[in-house]
């Protein structure tokens, strides 16, 4: 326990007098996260160029409700996908693996003329700007519309020519029921007014991530230094067993990693405000976010360790970092939100840790989720960690010809 | 004190052992200089000595311990100050001795009493608040010698400590060197000058290839060899083709 902690204490000591590392693992993500926030606001909102898509299922069997799914696809700015389970088809959407969900419930033709009619329901992923959803509810509305007013034309028909009316059927059309026949819901967020997500609510997750996982780029560059200079064999030499070597890099890693959660945050929630941006929204799941953090770090500073134990030199750890940490940032969704993805680039984007981690970032942030609903995300996120930091322990008891 | 027998280590995807049945007797409280030329397995027999790589075939007994199976024990009694410099260039050359210091489990007033000595048997007390990467090469050397030292080892393990140094630098490392062994330290040390060697060690071993090619004092290699000097009786046994 004294020699971890006298190695925590070096560690710390040497990153608080290396300039460069400090400004990579604070400066560079808070300018990130504030550039690219305010700068994507407005594409964040528009949500230009973008394919949406929705799944449409139609409990009802009616002739209204065949025009209505009829009118809802010929809208060409989206694109339906089909019918399916409802339950898998909203637990897509929760998760933005499709953008809407609309649901023609069973006797929506029968009441549609009532007073209380059964609605369309219309479901929004989380990451969908609100400027297309409405758009969207808005298609859907007016598809109603016009399937509500042919049936209110009919009935006025029946009415006008005088026939007598079948017994329990109302006097007449109820114009106004049009807005009674949708109702939407956005998935993200929960409590009290409506959420929408934003561009720091993307961002700050994301970035974070990224800047989290470069750790891996001071970690293995110093780990490196001290095998080259001799100070890792000298260590060795004391008698301290390659897991306490590591574990000296662990700790104060994972320690540099939640400081940056801390700062990153207080950025998206504080200072992207200050400066014309939305206010990052937490969730609710303190618990959640803290998992997250954990589980996040503890893959990012494994990953730096298995790097640093994989090469030889500063420069290949420097190459490699760099990298891969690009690649996986690219791929896990943190320069390109995954719901802006094509399927097979989804699919694929599930390979990356940081994916798991922004996702379950977003869970607690975005999607109001708690320590159940990262716990799966969590866990990939530890496995990876432990696989990492057991092929870099390996690495390291091997004999080296230096 | 130090027992090597049929010591065999062989690299991971390496064709031919770095040592090859190897057998050295080290006395206690010798001096003993291990010569060689690069690649002769000089670090790779300190290393395994020093315990970072194993013993995997023979065997190896210091201070009458088999190395095998009591390597932290060993390293208790025994100290590397391997080729590289063995410290943190942003901390200063205290936080260095304090952190090998906490690391070996020294504390409080002992902490203190210990860096002080080492400073002062390393010449290193008016350095002690400057960083280590702004250090002189000889003061670095130093330097590593002195954490080297902060746990006052029966065994020291010297991997070439003179090498690119200033002259001053060097003859204060030699003369602490003898002083060190004299106060009955055994001293396994690592060298290119031969000079050095002759001046300083009472026992030689020359290795290439991974073997041990002879072993004696100086004058007992001279006289069986004929030669006039170390320097000669080197190239004689190891050859004048270039190693790098």
């Amino acid at each position: 326990m004294t020699a971890l902690w006298q190695l925590v204490r070096k560690e710390l000591l040497v990153l608080r007098r290396d300039w460069h590392a400090l400004a990579l693992l604070f400066v560079m993500p808070t300018a990130f996260i504030v550039l690219m926030s305010l700068a994507l606001r407005d594409v964040f909102s528009a949500g230009r160029g973008t394919p949406f898509t929705y799944h449409l299922v139609n409990h009802d069997v009616a002739p209204e409700s065949d025009s209505l799914a009829a009118a809802i696809r010929r809208h060409e700015a989206f694109r339906d996908l089909g019918a399916g389970d409802d339950t898998a088809l909203l637990d897509d959407v929760r998760h933005d693996r499709n953008h809407f969900l609309v649901v023609i419930p069973a006797g929506f033709s029968q009441t549609m003329m009532n007073a209380a009619p059964r609605p369309v329901a219309i479901s929004s992923a989380p990451g969908v700007d609100a400027a297309t959803r409405q758009l969207f509810e808005a298609a859907v509305r007016e598809a109603a519309s016009r399937v509500y007013v042919q049936r209110a034309m009919e009935e006025l028909t029946v009415l006008l020519t005088g026939l007598p009316t079948p017994p329990g059927a109302r006097k007449g059309p109820a114009m106004d029921g049009v807005e009674r026949l949708v109702a939407a819901t956005s998935l993200y967020g929960t409590d009290g007014p409506v959420r929408r997500p934003t561009s720091v609510q993307q961002n700050v997750p994301a970035w974070l991530i990224f800047s989290m996982f470069f750790v891996a780029l001071p970690l293995s560059t110093t780990w490196l230094q001290e095998r080259r200079q001799g100070t890792l064999a000298k260590l060795r030499s004391l008698g301290l067993a390659p897991q306490t070597l590591l574990a000296g890099k662990v700790v104060p890693y994972v320690a540099i990693n939640l400081v940056q959660v801390a700062l990153m945050l207080a950025v998206g929630v504080w200072l992207v405000p200050l400066l014309g941006g939305d206010a990052l929204t937490l969730g609710h799941s303190v618990a959640g976010l803290v998992v997250m953090s954990l589980a996040v770090s503890a893959a990012a500073v494994s990953y730096g360790l298995l790097i640093a134990n994989l090469v030889s030199t500063t420069e290949q750890a420097t190459i490699l970092t760099g990298v891969s940490n690009l690649l996986l940032a690219l791929l896990g969704g943190v320069m390109v939100p995954r719901v802006v993805m094509p399927e097979a680039m989804q699919r694929l984007s599930a390979l990356s840790p940081m994916s798991w981690g922004l996702e379950g970032f977003l869970d607690v942030m975005l999607r109001d989720g708690d320590l159940r609903t990262v716990a799966p995300r969590a866990l990939l996120l530890a496995g990876f960690a432990v696989m990492s930091l057991v092929l870099g322990a390996l690495l390291l008891r091997r004999p080296r010809v230096e | 004190m130090i027992d090597i027998q049929q010591l065999t280590f062989r690299y991971s995807r390496q064709a031919v052992p770095a040592i090859a049945d190897l057998s050295v007797r080290v006395r206690e409280g010798s001096l003993f200089g291990l010569l060689g030329p690069n690649g002769s397995g000089k670090t790779t027999l300190i290393s395994i000595l020093a315990g970072l790589l194993p013993v995997q075939g023979g065997r190896v007994t210091i201070g009458g311990d088999e190395l095998r199976g009591n390597v932290s024990r060993i390293q208790r009694f025994s100290s590397l100050v391997p080729q590289e410099d063995v410290f943190y260039p942003s901390l200063t050359v205290v936080e260095n001795l304090a952190f090998f210091a906490g690391v070996l489990g020294i504390e409080g007033a002992e902490r203190q009493a210990r860096m002080r000595e080492v400073l002062g048997t390393t010449g290193l007390e008016r350095a002690r608040a400057m960083r280590a990467g702004r250090l002189s090469g000889g003061m670095k050397r130093r330097l590593s010698i002195a954490v080297g030292l902060l746990n006052r080892p029966k065994v020291l393990f010297l991997d070439e400590p003179t090498a690119g140094i200033d002259p001053q630098s060097r003859h204060f490392i030699l003369e602490f060197v003898r002083r060190v062994n004299a106060a009955g330290t055994t001293v396994i040390y690592t060298s290119h000058y031969m000079e050095e060697v002759e001046s300083l060690c009472d026992d030689i071993g020359i290795l290439d290839e991974g073997r041990l090619l002879v072993q004696g004092s100086l004058a007992e290699l001279l006289a069986g060899a004929a030669a006039a000097n170390l320097d000669a009786l080197f190239l004689g046994l190891t050859k004048t083709a270039l190693r790098d």
